[in-house]
């Protein structure tokens, strides 16, 4: 594979979290952090990227809650982005097995009993077939990058008036042993 | 043979509650859901299929809704296939609640089409289903509509050579019955027959005595393979030219299982690859197939065989469909020699589609799919999928693999459509379903056709329905709404399960927006007042009362 195929480019701020200017496939990036901090906004911006360069881009939703409109607006090409809604626990990790095999990069909420050793294995898995895996919520297994969503600062909602606008993500970047702090904005 | 209404059939035998009750079945469609199928009684109140579900219900209040079963329908008609198969031989499944079979042995057999015609009623009475008619005629076509008996139990045989004068009366409208059971990928094909019946129509030709009154190359020459098709129809021919193609013996698709599939999904998905290599080594010598069988032995050695035939070719996931619908029915009848006792127990039914095959003495150990008729395929153009076709494959793969593991609407991709929240702006459509909108986003003219819908940004996380929340006010006291759109004190508190700490005090607010909608319909109208808050944790959220209750509907994460 040529050295700039190796590498899933990132638009942006986004590009910046990473070092390389993209993530390396077949890597594991964790995500977390609380609910409303941005941390969908960002996974879903993951998938958008994917779903840039002409690849597919599947999610594992959990309680079937991720917005399609959101998906949208964070420039997710919809054609090419696959939801997996509604899946029990016990299969959780067979789907996630069979989503790495055809997408380019998958995004798996974590069910809250995730057994090490499937995670292990899709560590593996996803490592072999180059793909990226984006695990949503604590990850019990190897990460090659860790992102955590700390809070968001919105601007434009006031007392009694305005509107949402816009607003910034604060993550920490765990690469390599260091952390650093970043801004995103989205 | 035809039992109309099968579905509301299937119904009333797994729930016997519904018995003597207006029942209708609803289909999903593209766009709203529609009725496929409405027993008697909801007939007699102006129910028809194709109505809208509200429609279907302003006709007629005390209507039960329920939603189409396929499984199920397969099931229950699998017993009554068996009926008519202790009768004749090489049944062909249309689809649940329809089959049809060749006649001239076993009517010499019983002595006549009127006593052949008297036995099948009979058999097929006897499993408990009241409303059968049977229709003899030479052709499918004719036969189909000589079993169009004005009630339960109405026979009609049209004797050999009279199919042409059966035929003439009819509207040109008829030839819509022709499609079998809908399916993704051959919905176009049946369309095409409708369509060109309307046009007919237009064209001064109501009757298929007109029709046929043409000649064949006059509608070849103006309509294509579509005319064809319809003038051989209305001929009381078959609808296309009989052993027009001997199967090639070597496209016979066999699947072996080891180990033995005890689960339905796992033979599910075992014979959704197997057709999909099937119609695929079809494609290579350009052809079709229309009828084939699908034979399934188990580790006992019983061995289960059924003809399946389609109006238009079969596509690969039609194909699958059927298989499934015929390993479904296995579960619920009797194999043959075997102590199996039929049950329609409607939790029965949910263990077999969430695993394991019950009844049935060991797991199955071979698949056969084998083409009995074939066509010329007339082609069909495939989707643009993106720039690297292997990886489109790779794809397609995976997601049919995660479908059989989770059922199709597991997988589901967004198609933006119009609505005021969040969660009405986006239709769900199983993977590889036209994706197609239910509303549009956009009025005539290209005009927003949505007033009053929740501004951008879209949040991340939407809760439908919404999770149950509190919006207080500085005395701790719920926040409402009056009848005018405003409210008595602002919001200061939120809290919900799903904002992080059971959510905080509001910081900042916008709102309330009222909504009143369908207020012309007593039933379905609703009022609600929503609110964007942002919270000291700096969580934004969209937040809803609706009579009274107030939820999160949604988060900005």
């Amino acid at each position: 594979m040529p050295a700039a195929e190796r590498v899933l480019p990132l638009p942006g701020d986004l590009a910046r979290a990473f070092s390389g200017g993209g993530v390396q496939r077949g890597s594991v990036v964790a995500l977390d952090g609380d609910p409303g901090t941005g941390v969908t906004s960002v996974a879903l911006r993951l998938a958008a990227a994917t779903t840039e360069v002409g690849e597919w881009a599947a999610i594992v939703d959990l309680d079937g809650s991720i917005g399609g409109v959101a998906a949208a607006e964070a420039g997710v090409t919809l054609e090419r982005l696959a939801m997996v809604r509604g899946v029990p626990g016990d299969r959780w990790a067979s789907v996630v097995a069979a989503l790495v095999d055809g997408c380019s990069l998958v995004v798996a909420e974590v069910p809250r009993r995730c057994r090490a050793g499937d995670a292990r294995r899709l560590v593996a898995r996803s490592r072999e077939r180059g793909v990226v895996l984006v695990a949503l919520g604590p990850w019990p297994a190897d990460v090659t990058v860790g992102l955590r969503t700390t809070t968001s600062d919105w601007t434009g909602l006031e007392v009694g008036g305005g509107l949402l606008a816009e607003r910034s993500v604060r993550v920490e970047v765990t690469e390599h042993g260091t952390t650093r702090s970043d801004v995103l904005a989205s | 043979m035809w039992c109309p209404d099968w579905p509301v059939v299937a119904w009333r035998r797994i729930d016997p509650g519904l018995a003597g009750r207006a029942v209708a079945v609803l289909e999903p469609a593209a766009g709203a859901p529609v009725v496929r199928a409405a027993s008697t009684e909801a007939r007699a109140e102006g129910v028809r299929a194709g109505l809208r579900r509200r429609e279907a219900e302003a006709r007629c209040p005390e209507l039960v809704i329920v939603d189409a079963d396929p499984l199920a329908e397969a099931r229950t008609f699998e017993i009554v296939a068996r009926a008519v198969e202790s009768l004749a031989p090489r049944l062909e499944l249309d689809r649940p609640g329809r089959l049809a079979f060749p006649t001239r042995g076993p009517s010499r057999y019983f002595g006549g089409d009127e006593a052949l015609v008297h036995r099948v009623l009979a058999a097929v009475r006897s499993t408990g289903v009241d409303d059968v008619r049977v229709g003899v005629a030479d052709g499918r076509f004719a036969a189909q509509l000589a079993a169009r008996g004005p009630g339960p139990g109405a026979t009609r045989v049209v004797s050999a050579g009279e199919s042409a004068p059966f035929l003439g009366p009819w509207p040109v409208g008829a030839l819509r019955l022709v499609g079998a059971a809908p399916s993704a990928d051959t919905r176009g094909d049946e369309d095409a027959l409708g369509a060109l019946a309307d046009l007919l129509v237009r064209l001064g030709l109501p009757t298929l005595a007109a029709l046929s009154s043409l000649s064949e190359a006059a509608m070849a020459g103006r309509f294509g393979s579509v005319g064809r098709r319809a003038h051989r129809l209305a001929r009381g021919l078959d609808e296309y030219p009989p052993a027009l193609t001997v199967p090639p013996p070597d496209l016979v698709e066999i699947a072996e299982l080891d180990p033995p599939a005890t689960r339905l999904d796992v033979a599910a998905f075992a014979a959704k690859a197997m057709a999909d290599r099937f119609t695929e080594a079809l494609a290579d010598r350009g052809l079709a197939c229309t009828r084939v069988v699908v034979e399934a032995e188990t580790e006992h050695g019983e061995s289960l065989a059924r003809c399946w035939r389609h109006d238009g070719a079969l596509g690969a996931t039609a194909l699958a469909e059927r298989v499934r619908w015929q390993l479904e029915g296995w579960l619920a009848a009797p194999a043959p020699g075997s102590d199996i006792v039929a049950t329609l127990d409607p939790r029965a039914a949910q263990d077999a589609a969430a695993g394991a095959i019950e009844g049935t003495t060991g797991g199955i150990t071979s698949l056969r799919l084998v083409p009995d008729a074939v066509v010329p395929a007339t082609g069909r153009q495939l989707g643009f999928w993106g720039n690297d076709p292997a990886a489109a494959d790779r794809a397609a793969r995976a997601l049919a693999r995660v479908q059989g593991l989770l059922g199709p609407t597991a997988v589901a991709t967004p198609v933006l459509q119009g609505g005021r929240s969040p969660a009405e702006r986006v239709r769900w459509v199983p993977w590889g379903e036209p994706r197609e909108p239910a509303r549009a986003d956009r009025g005539p003219g290209d005009r927003p056709a949505w007033p009053g819908r929740v501004p951008d940004p879209a949040p991340a996380r939407v809760y439908e329905p919404p999770r149950p929340a509190e919006l207080l006010d500085e005395a701790g006291r719920p926040v409402t709404v009056t009848g005018r759109g405003e409210c008595a004190a602002p919001p200061a508190f939120v809290r919900s399960d799903v904002l992080p700490d059971g959510g905080g005090r509001v910081v900042a607010w916008a709102g309330p927006w009222p909504q009143d909608l369908r207020w012309w319909d007593r039933l379905t109208r609703r009022r609600h007042a929503r609110w964007q808050v942002l919270t000291d944790r700096g969580t934004a959220a969209l937040v809803v009362l609706d009579s009274g209750r107030a939820g999160v509907e949604a988060v900005y994460d």
